[in-house]
């Protein structure tokens, strides 16, 4: 007997272990929310028309300024709005806002969740800027928004205001940096729901110098990728290059050094002209450049020791008139939607391999799905009657953008998504909050 | 009749039952070097064969009622003395049949009065009638508070120290020589005084009526003090229940009272009563109610009488020549009645304490070596030879690593399971006392019994708690080593292995994992552990234990428990097998007493512990998660392989490649032949009880989430029992290792020594590096902001983002303004549903509704601390219902819209009215009728009062307690806290009780054997 009592305990301690594994299960019981933020489009200022492709006419939104929670359906998925902005429940297809201007310009802007900052590299405060800045506050309480300038001669005062609940403003250009040329901004809700946009349209007298939307940056990088900047030869006899202008702002306190490497079908080169060039910090820079190319899309990479924001501007000729595009960076691709129902947008994907799985789902509800495959840049027309778009797959480190040229003018787009997937783990009610 | 000078000396011999010592008596009495003239016996009602010997010594015997007075017996023998001559001194020599003059007493005791006619009584020397270098009395007195004061110490040995005729209040009438005509003038002895202090008063009475009393030492009696040693049964008049006690008390109260100044008369009355009542409380603590009760009852019957004591000072009066205050120069001062109470009780402890080693071996040798030393020159000890003991190097060692560990650790500690500790014990003690704990939406819990415990230790740092809590982490380690230590000594004399065991023990896994997640109370089941042997000897033959000795496990076990209510539950796998093992014996050998007193035994010490920590307890039955919850935060502790090897795991333990000895030596332990074999059998079950809770997951103390078990407690014993195992087994196998050749028992050994000193590199070196690096520091910063405490009580939703695990995780709790301190978590409530749905919301952007939810919990403000995700604020921002209040760098702060407050007034038109009070408890004015809402959580001791009358109550939608008002008028709302009370009341008597009984037992005088008093 007694010498089977240290087997019996060794039995009984295995037993323990084996049932323990057997019945152990996580302790921690974590759930998540999974919702789309509702997402925001910019108002339309007077003189504009502006359209909204969507997903689809089930789609509910409301009307920034109505005090009722109520949404309603588009019931068309391309819908003309009015003056005020609109908030959409795009479920995660973002929806593609065009604006356009007569005879003026035109320009794209996805229309996106509310940011914590936003940057816009574009714009000016001189005598040709009749750009504004939209300020949306879709919240219920009262905004307070910071707007940070810089200019060519550094930083700006922070101009502060607050937005009452559901309403939106907007705000000259020219009054942020009075009399300066090039303009990079910063909009930084210190609380609300914001969203913010920039129109830079120029002017010069009763002439129309083009326009654009700015699309945003969320925060300055040490790489950025500009998917799609386009690219016109002007005259068909005697070739000229059409000149581009990259805007460039370090905004932290450290001058830096950039490269900036163009990506065109053919390969990729650094201009001279882009090749280790010292800037300012907190004073925006402009490099203009005519890269010698047949390609009528290019990509740039802009590389930097320093976090920078980065646009280009390049002015082209849309219909016998002249017309501003700004071309910004992009988010590296991810799995999204885009409705893009009534435009045709031209697709550039850069990066250094690109494999993007495209589906295109057409008006008629049908669907196609295409790969496209390549180095460097690849570019691709969505087919006509396309309503949605959607990247299945992708390679890392690709990057993209869309060239929408329509009547009045051209306009750039980034893909990306306006609202990501938010995965909100359901919180736990823990004591241990109140443990510093 | 025989004169053999002018004295002539009548003994009377006053006997009752005193057939014991008669023999004696009579012999000393005959053999007096001053013959006797006359001796007179009286006896009252002997029983025994005191007549007998009596009148076969040829003494005359007069005869007396049983419950017949000394003094009445005394006046009945002199009453026969005829009358001698003019010219002769007549002397009444008193003698007890327990006290036997020495041959020259007599003698002696006329030479002292030879030339000194004031003298009207004088007494001997009393000796011991066993132990005759006992001195009972040179003389006597009485105290301020009746005690018998005779200016000696107990169990004073006689050498001479007294020597000499000392002017006296009184001498004992053991032994006494009295003039017979002062006596008579006197009047004798008081016959209210059948006995016992009898002899104070008349010598009082002598003072005051102009005459003197002496004590010679030159004479001496030996004396058994038979009735004050219960010897003999009191049967005199007036002697209630027939207690000695009780009449010598109730007879110190009359003497005092008859014979002092009216003045004093108030100022004795309040000393007698306080003297009473604290020496009751200590014959209570030392488990003698009986005498306890005899102080109450001999003030008590001296009050329901008061004319005997008017007549006795009438009396008084008419004989007494001068003034009272003569005899204040006999009374002892206060002082030195409290300097010989404070000696006696600090020599008690002393010897408690320190026990005198009564076999001192002092040789011939070791005073040759004094000589030695002498010639040899004194050599200064070198430092390295100090560090060279493995006692002293064990110890210096882990306090450096100690210190290294801690570095973080310098300052008020909080992290880990530990919050921040309250600035002073009394905010802990407020804890503990309050009814409504103000935590989150409010609760009732009992308060844990660790929290009293911890607040009474803070004394050392004169109720600092912050201080207190740095210091016992900082020296835990300490404290575990020579807990540990203490215990190995017993089972090995060799340092070499005890010291490293205990050094092991204190850098175990549990040990490392205990201190660095914050988790005192096993820090306090480590240090405690190793005392459980002290406990457990004739655990089987448990019915050897005195009751002592099982409350005194019931009382450390409820200690354990106070930090550790698992401790119960290991109780109850111990004693459960027990009391069958038990039930089996019993069924073979049908002895049910040893039956019965086994059970008792064993019930008392599981049952014990759980009265002593109730209400805490009881509320466990119904939420048995508190069995195994520690206290502080909920923390999830380790996994099951973890566990496997006595590591708890959870935040702060050691990895899992850092695997400790604990489970191989309890295994080879288990092989052994040695009582190792035993002890790892313990080991080895509660490792396995410990890998089972580890699979537990279970939710308290605030934290809705589950969490596993931390099994620090179970672990913290298997610990213990694989270090004792080990050094059993290394201290046998070195003798047979080193005299026996190689062969598998050195491989083992090497082996076990080997893992063992690998783990306690490995451990100390992560210690004091990665370790170091512990949820648990020192840290200033607070949670809440400041302007948030300022409105008092205000309920605030918390949304932080914390770190779990190396994942970030959203949590919130209701703050009442303030950070969380220690003790609140063990009283924290559950979150209410509808909270956290609203929080939930709050978050994932669609709670439409939160503000109106938050507000009707009188939540006012909703506080997202910093760092957090800025959508989240934006989410906030972007619902209606909140606006923001500020922003600043510790978090984001909204105020919730609509009526929010503690207190809100629903008037019957709907409107609603937040009603400020300045305090809790305040009186509030209500305008009108309307339903009042309380936004704490519901609870059966929440009341209104308006006017006096308690308004009706109900719980509403929420679950908040409601109440309908009537009228306007002034209210006052409360938290009734009698069941509070009820609870701690229960706790202090169950403790009490316990304490009591672990107490050494004060024994009655007639328990101790005769030669040990006198």
């Amino acid at each position: 007997m007694i010498a089977k009592r240290p087997l019996i305990q060794i039995s009984i301690l295995a037993l323990a272990v084996a049932s323990a594994s057997f019945v152990n299960g996580s302790a921690v019981n974590r759930n998540f929310s999974e919702s789309y933020p509702s997402v925001v489009c910019p108002p339309t200022m007077k003189g504009l028309n502006s359209q909204v492709s969507v997903a689809s006419s089930k789609v509910q939104f409301q009307n920034l300024e109505n005090r009722s929670s109520k949404t309603v359906p588009f019931k068309s998925s391309r819908y003309s709005l009015t003056k005020s902005s609109v908030v959409i429940d795009a479920k995660g297809i973002t929806p593609v806002v065009w604006q356009s201007k007569a005879r003026g310009w035109a320009g794209g802007v996805i229309c996106a969740g509310p940011a914590s900052t936003q940057w816009f590299v574009g714009g000016s405060s001189d005598v040709t800027t009749r750009g504004h800045l939209l300020i949306a506050n879709s919240g219920l309480s009262d905004a307070i928004i910071d707007i940070g300038t810089f200019s060519e001669n550094g930083k700006q005062p922070i101009k502060s205001l607050t937005l009452k609940s559901k309403s939106s403003t907007q705000i000259s250009l020219d009054t942020l940096a009075p009399g300066d040329h090039l303009l990079a901004v910063q909009v930084t809700p210190r609380s609300g729901r914001v969203n913010s946009f920039m129109i830079d349209e120029r002017g010069a007298g009763l002439r129309s110098l083009g326009g654009d939307f700015v699309n945003a940056y969320s925060s300055p990088a040490l790489d950025i990728y500009i998917p799609a900047v386009p690219h016109q030869i002007l005259g068909n006899s005697k070739k000229t290059n059409t000149t581009h202008t990259l805007r460039i702002l370090a905004p932290g306190a450290v001058d830096t050094t950039f490269n900036a490497e163009i990506l065109t079908t053919d390969g990729r080169f650094i201009p001279v002209k882009l090749s280790s060039r010292s800037i300012q910090a907190g004073r925006v820079s402009e490099f203009a450049f005519a890269p010698d190319i047949s390609a009528k899309i290019f990509a740039v990479h802009v590389s930097a020791q320093e976090p920078v924001v980065a646009s280009i501007a390049t002015s082209i000729t849309s219909n016998g008139h002249k017309d501003l595009l700004w071309s910004t960076g992009s988010p590296a691709l991810s799995p999204m939607s885009m409705a893009i129902g009534g435009l045709t947008p031209v697709f550039a994907f850069s990066g250094d391999s690109i494999s993007v799985r495209i589906t295109v789902t057409f008006a008629s509800g049908k669907k196609v799905s295409t790969r496209l495959k390549g180095t460097d840049l690849v570019t691709w027309r969505a087919p006509d009657n396309s309503r949605i778009i959607t990247i299945d797959s992708t390679n890392k480190k690709t990057f993209a953008a869309a060239i929408i040229t329509a009547a009045d003018g051209s306009g750039f787009i980034p893909v990306q998504p306006g609202s990501a997937l938010a995965r909100v783990e359901v919180p736990n009610s823990n004591i241990r909050v109140l443990n510093p | 009749m025989s004169v053999s000078d002018k004295n002539f000396v009548t003994a009377i011999l006053v006997s009752h039952d005193g057939g014991s010592w008669l023999p004696v008596v009579v012999a000393a009495l005959a053999s007096q070097t001053r013959p006797i003239d006359k001796v007179i016996a009286v006896d009252t009602g002997s029983i025994d064969s005191s007549i007998r010997l009596l009148e076969s010594a040829r003494i005359s015997v007069i005869s007396a009622e049983r419950n017949c007075g000394f003094g009445d017996a005394v006046a009945l023998a002199v009453q026969e003395i005829p009358k001698q001559p003019e010219g002769i001194n007549e002397w009444i020599w008193l003698i007890h049949d327990d006290c036997a003059p020495a041959t020259s007493a007599l003698e002696k005791l006329l030479e002292a009065v030879e030339e000194r006619p004031q003298v009207a009584m004088v007494g001997p020397k009393l000796l011991g009638w066993h132990d005759r270098t006992h001195l009972l009395e040179v003389g006597v007195s009485i105290a301020g508070n009746g005690a018998r004061w005779t200016g000696l110490e107990e169990f004073e040995y006689d050498q001479g120290q007294h020597d000499g005729v000392h002017d006296v209040l009184t001498v004992s009438t053991a032994g006494a020589l009295i003039r017979r005509e002062i006596f008579e003038e006197v009047g004798g002895f008081d016959s209210n005084l059948s006995l016992f202090r009898d002899d104070i008063d008349f010598g009082w009475r002598l003072r005051v009526a102009g005459h003197a009393v002496l004590a010679t030492t030159e004479a001496v009696a030996y004396h058994a003090q038979a009735a004050t040693n219960e010897r003999r049964s009191i049967d005199v008049e007036g002697a209630l229940l027939h207690r000695p006690r009780l009449l010598d008390r109730r007879n110190a109260a009359y003497v005092l009272l008859a014979n002092s100044s009216w003045w004093m008369t108030p100022w004795l009355v309040i000393q007698l009563l306080t003297s009473a009542l604290i020496r009751s409380a200590g014959f209570l603590l030392a488990k003698l109610p009986g005498y306890a009760g005899d102080e109450i009852l001999a003030i008590a019957t001296l009050i329901i009488k008061p004319a005997a004591l008017i007549n006795a000072r009438k009396e008084r009066k008419n004989k007494r020549l001068v003034s009272a205050r003569v005899v204040s120069t006999y009374i002892p001062p206060r002082w030195s009645q409290t300097k010989n109470t404070f000696v006696e009780l600090t020599g008690s402890i002393r010897s408690k304490l320190i026990p005198v080693n009564e076999v001192a071996s002092i040789s011939v040798l070791q005073s040759l070596e004094e000589d030695e030393d002498l010639l040899v020159p004194t050599k200064n000890r070198q430092w390295i030879e100090i560090l060279r003991k493995p006692e002293a190097a064990g110890y210096l060692l882990l306090t450096v690593i100690t210190l290294i560990a801690s570095h973080n650790r310098f300052g008020a500690l909080l992290g880990g399971a530990l919050p921040a500790a309250q600035n002073s014990a009394h905010e802990l003690w407020n804890t503990y006392f309050e009814s409504w704990h103000q935590v989150g939406l409010g609760s009732s819990h009992a308060t844990p019994a660790w929290v009293p415990i911890v607040a009474i230790m803070s004394a050392f740092t004169f109720g600092k708690l912050p201080v207190f809590i740095s210091l016992f982490f900082l020296i835990a380690p300490l404290l575990i080593m020579w807990s540990a230590h203490r215990l190995l000594q017993k089972f090995s004399n060799n340092s070499f292995i005890t010291i490293p065991a205990s050094f092991l023990y204190a850098m175990s896994p549990v040990a490392i994992a205990s201190t660095n997640s914050g988790r005192f109370a096993t820090i306090v089941i480590l240090i405690l552990a190793p005392q459980i042997p002290r406990f457990t000897s004739n655990w089987k033959l448990i019915e050897l234990n005195s009751w002592r000795k099982i409350y005194s496990i019931a009382l450390f076990l409820a200690l354990c428990g106070a930090f550790s209510l698992v401790v119960t539950v290991i109780s109850l796998g111990v004693i459960a097998p027990a009391i069958y093992v038990d039930y089996r014996a019993f069924k073979q050998d049908s002895n049910k007493e040893l039956f019965l007193s086994r059970i008792y035994r064993r019930l008392t010490i599981l049952i014990a512990p759980f009265l002593i920590l109730a209400p805490y307890s009881f509320e466990a039955l119904v939420k048995p998660a508190r069995f195994f919850a520690e206290p502080g935060l909920a923390i999830s502790g380790g996994s099951i392989g973890q566990v496997l090897f006595a590591n708890p795991g959870g935040a702060g333990s050691i990895p899992w490649w850092l695997v400790s000895p604990v489970l191989l030596v309890l295994l080879v332990s288990l092989f052994t032949s040695s009582s190792a074999r035993l002890i790892s059998q313990y080991g080895i079950s509660l490792i396995s009880a410990a890998v089972i809770s580890s699979t537990l997951a279970i939710s308290f103390h605030g934290n809705s989430d589950q969490v596993t078990v931390w099994t620090g407690t179970f672990l913290a014993v298997a610990t213990l029992c694989a270090t004792v195992s080990g050094v059993i087994i290394l201290d046998r196998i070195r003798g047979v290792l080193v005299i026996s050749n190689i062969h598998y028992r050195h491989i083992l050994a090497a082996l076990l020594l080997a893992f063992a000193a690998i783990y306690g590199l490995t451990s100390t070196a992560w210690a004091v590096t990665a370790g170091a690096d512990s949820p648990l520091r020192s840290g200033h910063s607070t949670v809440m902001p400041a302007f948030l405490a300022a409105e008092p009580h205000t309920k605030i939703l918390v949304l932080r983002e914390i770190n779990y695990e190396g994942k970030k995780r959203i949590e919130f709790y209701v703050s009442r303004g303030t950070d969380i301190f220690l003790g609140e978590p063990d009283v924290a409530p559950g979150q209410i549903q509808e909270i956290e749905t609203a929080a939930q919301q709050l978050i994932d952007g669609s709670g439409i509704t939160s503000s109106k939810t938050l507000a009707a919990f009188g939540i006012k403000y909703v506080f997202v601390k910093k760092p957090f995700n800025s959508s989240i604020v934006q989410t906030i921002d972007g619902l209606g219902g909140f606006s923001r209040t500020s922003a600043t760098s510790l978090g984001v702060v909204w105020r919730v819209s609509g009526a929010v407050g503690r207190l809100v007034f629903t008037s019957l038109d709907g409107s609603q009215r937040v009603l400020q009070s300045s305090e809790p408890g305040a009186p509030i004015t209500v305008p009108g009728a309307g339903t009042l809402t309380l936004s704490e959580s519901f609870d059966r001791s929440w009341q209104v009062l308006e006017n006096g009358y308690r308004l009706p109550r109900a719980i509403n939608a929420q679950g908040l307690p409601q109440f309908d008002v009537r009228e306007a008028g002034e209210i006052i709302v409360l938290h009734d806290g009698t069941v509070r009370r009820a609870w701690l009341s229960f706790q202090i008597i169950a403790f009490t009780v316990a304490f009591v009984m672990v107490l050494p037992a004060g024994r009655r005088r007639k328990e101790i054997a005769e030669e040990e008093l006198a």
